[in-house]
């Protein structure tokens, strides 16, 4: 008898593609996402919960948070996560790649990872592309008509593809405005997100070497480059540095004063399509971040800037979206440091 | 590029962050002079970085945060003390213990008071030296050109290398260490002497702690001594736990790590992360060069049952 049901049901399964689907959808009551620092950082993993958490709120489903996961095997906590009932986890951190999908398989709970197409799998992984080099190169261009000495930095706290897209987007932005102008490049150390002792050291050291902008890819450790400038401007008055942040607002911080602008991260239109597709059955693609969907823009300053170089990045921005101008992606260190030797060989 | 600047900063640099590693490394020595091991120091520099920047904060004041940090770093040390010598629990364990408490509560701490908020503390202090700074290239604004509580804590260190060389006190500490039941033989209190080893050290962990949060960061988040405890911890051994070894160690740690990010700005063809590597194969080699006949003190780690007095009827000997 049950073998009779059974194959009547392949049959029916077979015969109608489309209920197959309509069985595959998915009603979501929770998603959960997992960050390897601290969802208050005000940077990357603060702007992917705070999204979640707004996407969530939207649909009205439970947005639970496993925060500073680091990046040591976090399969417990997925399974904690899955136990708790979580129906979709969000893995905020490219360091995930590989350990998220894996889990996936296992335990048949879908799964969203940061930069690794390769990874999608339909009905169970999904990727978020924030290639934001786009908005880096809106904020190159800014750099390079605002900047009084002619030297820019980028300080890095590690060579994730996530910062290498912007570093290389920056670069060819400021190129494209000022090809002579000097550009330094300084990593704090691999995976050194939350050295904010180590980013202010560097930071100093580009600011002793006439930096007058620097474009700083941290997250906790983006509060010791912000620190670094306070005091560099404290001494230096009549030669003020700014900083142009990434992924969060920071403008009603410390740093408002000198804070030129940032490349913001907004994943809640991303997020929302996301817990859609598994709602619907189609779960299981690569969803790019761009200017064009403002899944990645740039903010707009709060200090000083002339209307005319405003007005510049706005253009560059409309170029961007009209296909004229594109922006290399870049993603793998090796890549961004010969590309940078080729923009910028006397730095 | 201004090769002078550069170099500036990066000496000025190497010296400011070396004062937390010294100021913890000397409380860590003094404590392993008498036979305590705590392997707490990261979580009494992360309470005492957390404590110095909320007093810091609540009274506007640099130095009151300060002494808020070595205070707590007191507390803590003085808990740890009490903990192994008194109760007699194993040192090893309950220093980790230390460590995870220390960092789980002021993260926890941190979220409550501040949520996702991040105050700064200001940044300008008294740099009483400056005028001098300008007389000398490089050197003279790298070492005249910093904040007050670097030359306050080299201070600390100095006073710390006297008391130990020079006075009973200190003879006491490392009799504590390398022999208890001698020291307690002629009547000294090894607990006391422990606990308050173990009270001072707690003292400079805090205060190295604070120092990093108020002076040299400015501001406070969870977990962000970043394991500079356990540097102190082996800095201590490499230094033979001698405070002006553990300086000179810290200083040629902190230079290293800078010159790490000074020859990425001369685009040497060489991969960031091998630069950054510098300090720490400097270590090995450190230890390679200097690791020939280290002798820890014998009773590190040990714990030893003080002996009960009773008062002779006639003569001096003590009896159990």
């Amino acid at each position: 008898m049950k073998r009779c049901v059974s194959t009547v049901l392949m049959i029916v399964l077979l015969a109608f593609p489309s209920l197959h689907i309509a069985m595959a959808q998915a009603d979501i009551d929770r998603v959960a996402i997992i960050t390897p620092a601290s969802r208050t950082n005000q940077a990357w993993d603060q702007q992917g919960v705070d999204n979640l958490t707004a996407a969530g709120e939207e649909l009205g489903i439970d947005v639970e948070v496993a925060e500073n996961a680091g990046y040591e095997d976090i399969t417990p906590i997925l399974q904690d996560l899955v136990d708790d009932g979580s129906d979709l986890l969000v893995c905020h951190a490219s360091g995930y790649q590989t350990v998220c999908p894996e889990f996936a398989e296992s335990s048949g709970v879908p799964v969203v990872v940061i930069e690794n197409p390769g990874a999608v799998q339909e009905g169970l992984v999904a990727d978020i592309e924030t290639q934001a080099q786009e908005a880096a190169y809106l904020a190159g261009v800014l750099a390079g008509l605002e900047t009084k000495t002619g030297t820019v930095a980028i300080v890095v706290t590690g060579e994730p593809p996530t910062w290498n897209y912007m570093t290389v987007g920056f670069a060819e932005g400021l190129h494209s405005v000022k090809p002579d102008a000097k550009l330094l490049y300084n990593s704090i150390g691999e995976g050194s997100y939350d050295d904010a002792a180590g980013a202010k050291r560097v930071t100093e050291t580009v600011l002793a070497a006439g930096a007058d902008i620097v474009f700083g890819q941290g997250d906790g450790a983006a509060w010791g480059m912000i620190q670094a400038i306070r005091d560099h401007n404290e001494q230096h008055a009549d030669a003020p540095a700014k900083f142009i942040d990434v992924i969060g607002d920071k403008s009603d911080s410390e740093a408002k004063d000198f804070l030129l602008t940032s490349v913001l991260f907004d994943y809640t239109a991303t997020y929302l399509q996301l817990i859609d597709d598994l709602e619907q059955g189609t779960f299981g693609s690569v969803v790019t971040m761009n200017v064009e969907n403002n899944g990645v823009r740039l903010l707009e300053p709060e200090i000083d800037v002339s209307e005319e170089n405003w007005a510049q990045v706005q253009e560059t921005r409309e170029k961007i979206v009209s296909g004229d101008i594109t922006v290399s992606a870049i993603g793998d260190a090796d890549g961004v440091h010969n590309r940078l030797k080729e923009l910028f060989p006397d730095s | 590029m201004n090769i002078e600047a550069v170099m500036t900063a990066i000496l000025s640099a190497a010296l400011l962050s070396a004062v937390p590693l010294v100021l913890a490394s000397t409380g860590e020595a003094i404590g392993e002079r008498a036979g305590l091991l705590n392997l707490g120091t990261e979580g009494i520099m992360l309470v005492g970085a957390f404590s110095g920047f909320w007093v810091s904060l609540r009274t506007e004041s640099l130095a009151l945060g300060l002494l808020g940090g070595a205070a707590a770093g007191c507390l803590a040390g003085a808990l740890f003390g009490i903990g192994c010598v008194v109760i007699g629990a194993d040192q090893v364990l309950l220093g980790l213990g230390l460590t995870l408490a220390g960092g789980g509560l002021t993260a926890f701490l941190f979220r409550e008071l501040f949520g996702s908020s991040q105050p700064l503390l200001p940044t300008s202090a008294g740099r009483p030296f400056n005028t001098l700074a300008e007389h000398l290239p490089v050197i003279g604004p790298g070492v005249f050109g910093q904040k007050w509580f670097f030359y306050v804590a080299w201070l600390i260190v100095f006073g710390a290398e006297l008391v130990m060389r020079r006075t009973t006190f200190g003879l006491r500490i490392r009799a504590v260490g390398e022999s208890p039941q001698a020291v307690d033989a002629v009547g000294i209190s090894v607990t006391r002497t422990q606990c308050l080893a173990a009270t001072i050290a707690g003292c400079l962990a805090g205060l190295g702690g604070a120092g990093l949060s108020v002076m040299e960061l400015g501001f406070f988040q969870p977990n962000v001594t970043l394991g500079l405890g356990f540097i102190a911890i082996a800095l201590a051994m490499l230094g033979r736990w001698t405070p002006w070894r553990i300086a000179v160690i810290a200083i040629m740690f902190g230079l290293l790590r800078g010159l790490g990010s000074g020859l990425q700005l001369t685009r040497w063809d060489v991969s960031p992360d091998l630069l950054q590597l510098l300090p720490y194969v400097g270590v090995i080699v450190a230890l390679i060069l200097t690791g020939k006949g280290l002798r820890m003190p014998s009773a590190l780690g040990q714990t030893y049952a003080q002996r009960r007095r009773r008062r002779p009827a006639t003569g001096s000997a003590t009896q159990e």
